[in-house]
């Protein structure tokens, strides 16, 4: 479970202070596949960071089975990500010295997973997002979508608990984002795993559970979807 | 932590395979050339004073000299001493030397140094002038009008001495006449020339101990003993030995008559060696730390990205020395194949000191601390950078 207590996020740039989050408060449950929509600078980016204990809320409190997950030390988050959470970053963030394997083993490495067992994973995942041919290429060898997917590949080859995906599929034609999105779907039903998605694409509501819809840094709207499963 | 090193390694080597070979290339020959700098010059000082031991040793002292008590000039019963002393276990070599300062004659010209009147067989079983004849032979027993020149005495047609002692000229079997001390006046002729590159031995003369003896009215009398060891390096140790044996004469190592000289120089060359071992590592300090930074500050998104995906920052620091530390061990290997060329061609071609040719001697010590301190230089440079912008925020690292 997810929890965000009043989240406000103020970036002070010299004198100037950008309110990016206001006060946002939700609760997301085990296993719910959360879509967050909103325009464009409404703060999606923020708080996903903040959910993936890549940033720290100006205000506010985030619990993560039910533990304040703020409180933890740099050290103990980074191991919090290493072990529970799978993140998909908006500009996709491979390291561009290691090949599409390499990007998504690094963390099974990390894991202290036996080699046999990281290297057939890491294949696997990549064949699952259609990448089965572009194992050794370089992030400067491959095209933005075909980064894109090894980002998610990286994110959830370790079956993580929580994935958090920012626009996924901004660089996918629709139908490699449609095979995107029922792998995280598959994954959702077979592991009961609790997905984050900032979205811009109306038609994929119908495989969120739930919508946040953002404005200017405060929830506008929050919707239930009629799940299609 | 074996696991962490294994990432550390496994991010290392990545970065090293796939990084800029220029870069790598030019740093590992940095750290080649100040490893050479760190083991040349004490490499040349080790030489300096091997060679000024051996010169010592070989022809101006031998490992002991046994000299009068204090107050008198000649050792008396010297065949008795003689014998006494070579029944000593590790003594190889005695040789009873007179010295005595003469003034040369020669065409017109005159120079003065020490002559020593010296017994040739027990000579040869010490020092081994014998051994640098350049022209003519070494003298035999019975020689008593027969002299050896030194080269610089000799000295060579038209050419001056520059404040040492030479007749400008001397060839094998010429005669020089010999004025003694007391005003007496003998010729001898010249039956070889030697080159020890030792200067106060090349300046001087030999005749044979009876000739001395003779002209002085000495009997049964040295100015000084010669000993010889069966092996160099143990001459304190031989000291007290001799005492032991109830010498009544002055005994002293070949160190303790060289002293001042050598450990001035020595000294000297010490502060030298100091400064130039300083500059070097502060350098390679420099050059490593701008290497790693300008890798790491490059680096900055990459490190906020593993950070991002969960791998340690202790991780990605050690990732940086771990290439820092392959950098140091290449630059350590270069530098040593780089000094051995060195060491190489001043071996084949070496140095020529006043004490004579200086072979460069490489210590196993001096390499050691010089790899030593190359590596602790190295890892400080190396973890300092990737320390400062691995403490970065992740969120900046990665989007700025
Ligand atoms: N590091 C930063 N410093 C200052 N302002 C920032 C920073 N990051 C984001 N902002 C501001 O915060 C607001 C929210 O940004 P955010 O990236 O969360 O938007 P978003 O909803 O993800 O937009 P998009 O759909 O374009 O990705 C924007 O006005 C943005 O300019
Ligand atoms: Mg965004």
């Amino acid at each position: 479970m997810i929890v965000a207590e009043e989240i406000t996020r103020v970036y002070r740039m010299g004198k100037v202070e950008v309110r990016a989050l206001k006060g946002v408060s939700f609760t997301i449950a085990e296993g719910e596949f959360v879509g967050i929509t909103g325009p464009s600078g409404s703060g999606k980016s923020t708080l996903l960071h903040i959910l993936g204990l890549l940033d720290r809320p100006t205000t506010g409190k985030v619990l993560i089975g039910d533990r304040d997950v703020q409180r933890l030390s740099d050290r103990q988050q980074t191991l919090f990500r290493l072990k529970r959470l799978g993140y998909v970053f908006q500009d996709y963030a491979l390291i561009p010295e290691l090949t599409a394997i390499e990007n998504v083993i690094v963390t099974s490495l990390a894991r202290g997973l036996p080699e046999a067992e990281y290297l057939k994973r890491g294949v696997e995942v990549l064949r699952e997002v259609g990448l089965g041919d572009r194992i050794n290429h370089r992030q400067s060898e491959l095209s933005g979508g075909e980064q894109q997917r090894v980002a998610i590949a990286r994110a959830i080859v370790n079956k993580p608990s929580i994935l958090l995906a920012d626009e996924p599929c901004a660089n996918l034609d629709s139908e490699t984002s449609k095979s995107i999105l029922d792998l995280f779907k598959q994954l959702n039903d077979d592991l009961n795993q609790t997905i984050v998605m900032v979205s811009h694409e109306k038609w994929h509501e119908r495989y969120f559970c739930r919508i946040i819809d953002l404005k200017d840094g405060l929830i506008n709207c929050m919707r239930e979807c009629k799940v299609s499963r | 932590m074996l696991k962490n090193l294994k990432v550390a390694s496994f991010l290392a080597f990545k970065q090293i395979q796939r990084g800029s070979k220029g870069t790598l290339f030019l740093t590992i020959m940095i750290i080649a050339l100040v490893f050479v700098n760190l083991v040349f010059l004490p490499s040349i000082i080790s030489g300096v004073i091997e060679t000024f031991n051996a010169q010592s040793i070989n022809f101006n002292y031998g490992n002991l000299i046994i000299e009068p008590r204090e107050g008198d000039q000649y050792i008396s019963d010297i065949e008795t001493l003689q014998k006494k002393v070579e029944r000593i276990p590790g003594i190889v070599g005695t040789s009873p030397r007179i010295s005595t300062g003469v003034t040369y004659f020669y065409k017109g010209r005159d120079a003065r140094s020490t002559l020593y009147g010296i017994n040739p067989q027990d000579e040869r079983s010490v020092t081994k002038i014998h051994e640098h004849m350049i022209r003519g032979a070494f003298l035999s027993a019975g020689d008593t009008d027969k002299i050896l020149m030194g080269a610089t005495l000799a000295g060579s047609e038209g050419e001056e001495g520059g404040g040492l002692p030479t007749l400008q000229g001397v060839q094998v079997g010429d005669s020089v006449e010999v004025a003694f001390p007391n005003g007496e006046r003998r010729t001898f002729q010249v039956k070889g020339i030697y080159e020890t590159q030792s200067i106060g031995v090349d300046t001087s003369a030999f005749t044979t101990t009876d000739a001395v003896a003779q002209v002085l009215g000495l009997s049964d009398q040295a100015s000084e003993m010669l000993v010889k060891t069966s092996e160099n390096g143990q001459e304190e140790m031989y000291r007290t030995r001799l005492l032991s044996y109830a010498i009544q004469q002055q005994v002293f190592t070949f160190r303790q008559k060289a002293a001042g000289f050598v450990d001035q120089a020595i000294q000297s060359f010490e502060i030298i060696n100091a400064i130039s071992t300083l500059v070097s590592l502060i350098i390679a300090v420099v050059v490593i730390f701008i290497v790693i930074f300008i890798n790491t500050v490059n680096k900055r998104r990459q490190i906020g990205i593993l950070k991002a995906i969960g791998i340690d920052k202790q991780i990605i620091i050690n990732s940086y020395v771990l290439q820092v530390l392959f950098i140091a061990t290449l630059g350590a290997l270069a530098g040593f194949v780089l000094n051995a060329g060195v060491i190489y061609y001043l071996t084949v071609n070496p140095l020529v000191f006043p004490g004579g040719p200086v072979f460069p001697v490489v210590e196993p010590a001096t390499v050691a601390r010089s790899i030593a301190s190359l590596f602790a230089v190295s890892v400080i440079a190396g973890y300092i950078p990737a320390w400062k912008t691995a403490r970065e925020e992740i969120l900046d690292a990665i989007q700025r």
